[in-house]
């Protein structure tokens, strides 16, 4: 238990930095992909005229873990990126009410189908209301948003002991005010991905 | 079997209503004439009548360097908030204003500087005769000249009207700390504020234990909300932690028990714990969810709050989980009831339009009466343990802060002025030993 919990930070963690780094990262990632085999293929030519065979097993060798690195990182990225966007999957939900939205079922579909291909995921569903009504209605309201959104993912074929879910009531907003517009976002129910080795 | 129970709640009824009358019977002769004036003061919730008491400022036998109020003021301001008294001010004895205002009776007194010390003492005389009813001499630094007024002022309550009064109570609340709520207590007044909970996490629905020892509140540092308990100077512990979810807590005023909330798996029940043993059981087996439990005041009914209407709306029951029934039927969001200690009605809090305020009815739901009306959210009401006073916390200055207002809804005071202060409840009494033996003469 407490290692799911050490992980859930992990991950959220990198998560986090993944927000920051990953707008500017991604853009310059896909050039040097598509450079890399036109600079690879002059080297490997040239390769043959040099006259020890150690250091081309060593060069090779060295390419090897080069590209395993990249291919973890690669996969790193791809699973923060999923995370990321699972985490940025927020549902939202009308006035006092726990029923999912067209929308939010589309939304959940996607959600649902990251968890299935990514089997060692579990989830954390957080629900929330908005700034209106007393704290303690409040908490059984997003128990209620966080519980529908459990209920449909299980519907949809993930194992309800990968999800977990928590009401916040209405203590942690997403948008400060008293508008409909701050309302309407604060309505919601919210994901924490956390990795199960 | 239904029968029997009916009979049986009479009966307990019956019981009730005969100790009262015995009580009341028992206090009569230890109150003064007065008692007689004030005695049906309470017939309906509209009707506040209040006693005119004449308040003289106190004599200064050498020149003393006020820092804080002085006493009189102090009396005053609790003779205002108390919801009983209408002050009659004068700079010094006046029995035709006092004869003109119908104040029989004047709080004056003296103070003498004793070293770093005040003598104050305090007297309670009776206009027209200049009888002494009450003296009491306190000797106490300046900080705690308000504390020691407070304990004055309620032996005259007890004096004049047979009743304690709650101006040695506190109040505990939730207040934002840079950015993240905290319980805090102080004085009734709002004066004396200390912090109890230092935690980066939230901090909230903080109630008193029995006997005032210590607060019972949730806090989230596990990422769950989860109830604490605290003893004034000692550590936090952690409240039936075999429960997920564990909120919105009510203590059973005879027997300390917890009433509270509990979500598993997106459904809220209500739990009863002893937390002395740490030991709690379901409450009630309902398929709707139920938060904001309330206790009757002899704890024989529970109050609750069901959503099985849809939205929020209050319920009550036998402590057996008896004869449940609807309490309110007006209006779509109605929650968190709080039970009068004398019994006869409820405070609770509505939203309509998207608006939170405080209302009262009778027990069956009937005689609704709107306290709070086009000033922002008014909400949380707590009754201060005389019945008299209603606490709350309203965000019609643009912040939220902590209010007192008699049980009619006149005589609205604020009580804390900066930062976000929310969630007040009233403590017990807390002058029960020296009372009792009041009573006992």
């Amino acid at each position: 238990m407490k290692n799911i919990v050490k992980l859930a930070v992990v991950a959220s963690a990198a998560a986090l930095c993944l927000v920051a780094c990953a707008k500017k990262e991604q853009p310059k990632t896909d050039p040097t992909v598509e450079n890399a085999p036109i600079e690879a293929a002059p080297v490997q030519q040239a390769a043959p005229n040099a006259d020890s065979l150690a250091a081309e097993q060593a060069r090779l060798e060295a390419e090897r873990l080069a590209a395993e690195r990249a291919r973890l990182e690669a996969e790193r990225a791809r699973l923060e990126a999923l995370i990321n966007q699972i985490m940025s999957e927020d549902v939202y939900f009308d006035f006092d009410r726990s029923e999912l939205t067209e929308k939010a079922k589309e939304l959940l579909a996607q959600v649902g189908e990251l968890l299935i291909k990514e089997e060692r995921f579990t989830i954390t569903i957080e629900g929330h209301t908005d700034a209106r009504g007393t704290e303690d209605y409040n908490f059984t309201l997003g128990a209620k948003r966080a519980m529908k959104v459990k209920e449909f993912l299980a519907a949809y074929g993930i194992d309800g002991k990968r999800m977990e879910s928590v009401s916040y009531g209405k203590e942690a907003p997403k948008v400060e005010g008293v508008t409909e517009e701050a309302y309407s976002q604060n309505r919601r129910a919210n994901f924490r991905v956390n990795i199960k080795e | 079997m239904i029968f029997l129970k009916n009979k049986t709640n009479f009966m307990n009824s019956m019981m009730v209503r005969m100790v009262a009358f015995a009580l009341a019977v028992a206090l009569l002769p230890a109150a003064s004439y007065a008692t007689i004036d004030t005695i049906a003061v309470d017939v309906g919730i509209s009707v506040f009548k209040t006693m005119p008491i004449g308040v003289v400022p106190f004599t200064e036998n050498k020149s003393i360097d006020w820092i804080e109020e002085k006493p009189h003021q102090i009396v005053t301001r609790d003779a205002e908030l108390s919801g009983r008294f209408d002050v009659v001010a004068s700079d010094k004895f006046n029995l035709p204003l006092f004869s003109k205002a119908h104040a029989k009776h004047y709080v004056t007194g003296k103070v003498t500087p004793v070293g770093k010390m005040l003598k104050v003492e305090c007297f309670l005389y009776v206009a027209q005769t200049k009888d002494l009813l009450l003296g009491e001499t306190y000797t106490v630094e300046q900080k705690d000249l308000r504390r020691a007024m407070h304990q004055f002022f309620d032996q005259v309550i007890f004096r004049l009207w047979g009743e304690r009064g709650v101006a040695s109570t506190k109040l505990a609340y939730v207040s934002k700390i840079d950015g993240v709520k905290q319980v805090v207590i102080s004085d009734y007044d709002g004066f004396h504020r200390s912090q109890i909970t230092r935690d980066t996490t939230i901090s909230m629905m903080p109630v008193w234990m029995k006997g005032n020892a210590g607060l019972y509140y949730v806090n989230f540092k596990t990422h769950r909300p989860k109830l604490y308990s605290k003893m004034f100077g000692g550590s936090e512990k952690s409240v039936f932690p075999q429960l997920d979810q564990t909120y919105s807590p009510a203590v059973n005023p005879k027997t300390g028990e917890l009433l509270f909330s509990s979500t598993v798996d997106g459904k809220t029940d209500l739990y009863i714990g002893n937390p002395a043993t740490g030991k709690a059981k379901k409450f009630a087996y309902l398929k709707s969810n139920q938060t904001s439990p309330a206790w009757s005041p002899y704890a024989s009914e529970v109050m609750f709050t069901s959503d099985r209407g849809g939205g929020p709306q209050i319920f009550v029951m036998g402590k057996d989980g008896s004869d449940l029934r609807r309490v309110t039927f007006m209006g779509r969001y109605n929650e968190r009831a709080s039970w009068s200690p004398e019994g006869d009605r409820i405070a609770y809090t509505s939203m309509d339009n998207g608006h939170m305020n405080i209302y009262t009815c009778a027990l069956d739901g009937s005689d609704i009466v709107q306290l709070t009306n086009n000033a922002g959210n008014n909400e949380h009401p707590t009754w201060s343990p005389d019945g008299k006073l209603i606490a709350f916390a309203s965000n019609r200055s643009g912040s939220y802060q902590i209010y007192i207002m008699r049980k009619d809804g006149s005589n609205v005071t604020r009580i804390t002025n900066s930062g976000e202060n929310t969630s007040p409840t009233w403590s017990f009494f807390y002058d029960d030993i020296k009372q009792q033996k009041k009573e006992g003469e």
